[in-house]
C-alpha cells in the first residue's frame, strides 16, 4: 500500500502552507511522533498518497487513502534548549494529522 | 525444564525488567497522568529520549536476521500480512521493556510469529513443539 505515487484525492495543503500537527491521544499505535504534536511547521513537499498508519496496521485496505507531506519544522520549535536558530527538521505526515496553523 | 538455579534466575532477571518506577497498582493506587501518558506511548517512537553518546559501527547482518527480514517480506508477498505497519504494530505490541530488550529483528520475528498464531495459520501448541524439536536437534533443552 505505501509510496502510492498517484492517487486521486484531493490534496487539502500546498508547499509553503503553515500546519499544525493534532494532538491526538496514543492508544495502541501511530506513527506520529510525539515531539511533534501540537507544534506548527510548513509544508516542505506533497509526496504520495497511501493508508494511513493507524489503517494499514490494521488492514483497513478499503479505507481511503491520504495525501502524505514532509513538514519542516524549526528545531527550537521542537526542543526548547536547541541552541542553533535557523535548524530545521523534517518529517512525514498524513493529512489527517495536520490541520490549518493559527500561530 | 529448568534447574531450580535456573528458575530462581529466570525469576529476579524477570523482576528487574519491571519499570524503573515501580508501585505495586493493586489497590490502592494512584497513577499520575503523566506516567499513564508515558505507558500509552507507542515504544517505537523512541526520538527524543535522553541517551548516552553511541559508538556507530558498521555490521554485516547475521544470518538469522537476513532469514528474519526474507521470512517477514514473504510473508508480505504472500498476502498473510502488510510488511509495514502490520508488522511495527506487532513490534510495539511487546511493550516497553521487550521492545527495548529485543534487537531489532528479534522484534520482527516475535512479532511474525505472533500475527501467525493469531490469524490461526499456526497454533500456539503446533508452533511451541517444532520450537522443542528444533531445539532437541541443536541438543539444546
Amino acid at each position: 500500500m505505501a509510496n502510492r505515487e498517484t492517487g486521486n484525492v484531493l490534496a487539502r495543503f500546498n508547499v509553503g502552507d503553515r500546519v499544525r500537527v493534532k494532538d491526538l491521544p496514543n492508544l495502541f499505535y501511530s506513527r506520529t511522533q510525539m515531539y511533534v504534536r501540537g507544534v506548527s511547521g510548513v509544508i516542505a513537499s506533497r509526496t504520495y498518497q497511501s493508508l494511513v498508519p493507524e489503517d494499514e496496521a490494521w488492514n483497513r485496505d478499503e479505507a481511503q487513502p491520504q495525501q502524505f507531506y514532509i513538514v519542516r519544522f524549526r528545531q527550537k520549535d521542537l526542543w526548547e534548549e536547541y541552541p542553533f536558530d535557523n535548524d530545521t527538521l523534517q518529517t512525514e505526515l498524513p493529512e489527517g494529522w495536520l490541520e490549518p496553523a493559527t500561530d | 525444564m529448568p534447574s531450580r538455579i535456573d528458575l530462581r534466575r529466570l525469576y529476579d532477571t524477570g523482576a528487574q525488567l519491571a519499570p524503573a518506577v515501580h508501585q505495586p497498582q493493586n489497590w490502592p493506587y494512584e497513577v499520575p497522568h503523566d506516567r499513564f501518558e508515558a505507558y500509552m506511548w507507542p515504544p517505537h517512537d523512541v526520538a527524543g529520549q535522553a541517551d548516552i553518546p553511541v559508538r556507530y559501527e558498521e555490521k554485516e547482518e547475521e544470518e538469522w536476521e537476513l532469514k528474519t527480514y526474507v521470512t517477514c517480506e514473504v510473508l508480505g508477498w504472500k498476502g498473510i500480512w502488510n510488511a509495514e505497519e502490520r508488522r511495527r504494530r506487532g513490534n510495539n505490541d511487546l511493550g516497553l521493556s521487550l521492545y527495548y530488550g529485543f534487537p531489532y529483528y528479534g522484534r520482527w520475528i516475535w512479532a511474525a510469529a505472533r500475527m501467525l498464531v493469531d490469524k490461526n495459520h499456526v497454533s500456539l501448541t503446533e508452533l511451541l513443539e517444532k520450537i522443542a524439536e528444533v531445539r532437541a536437534r541443536y541438543g539444546k533443552s
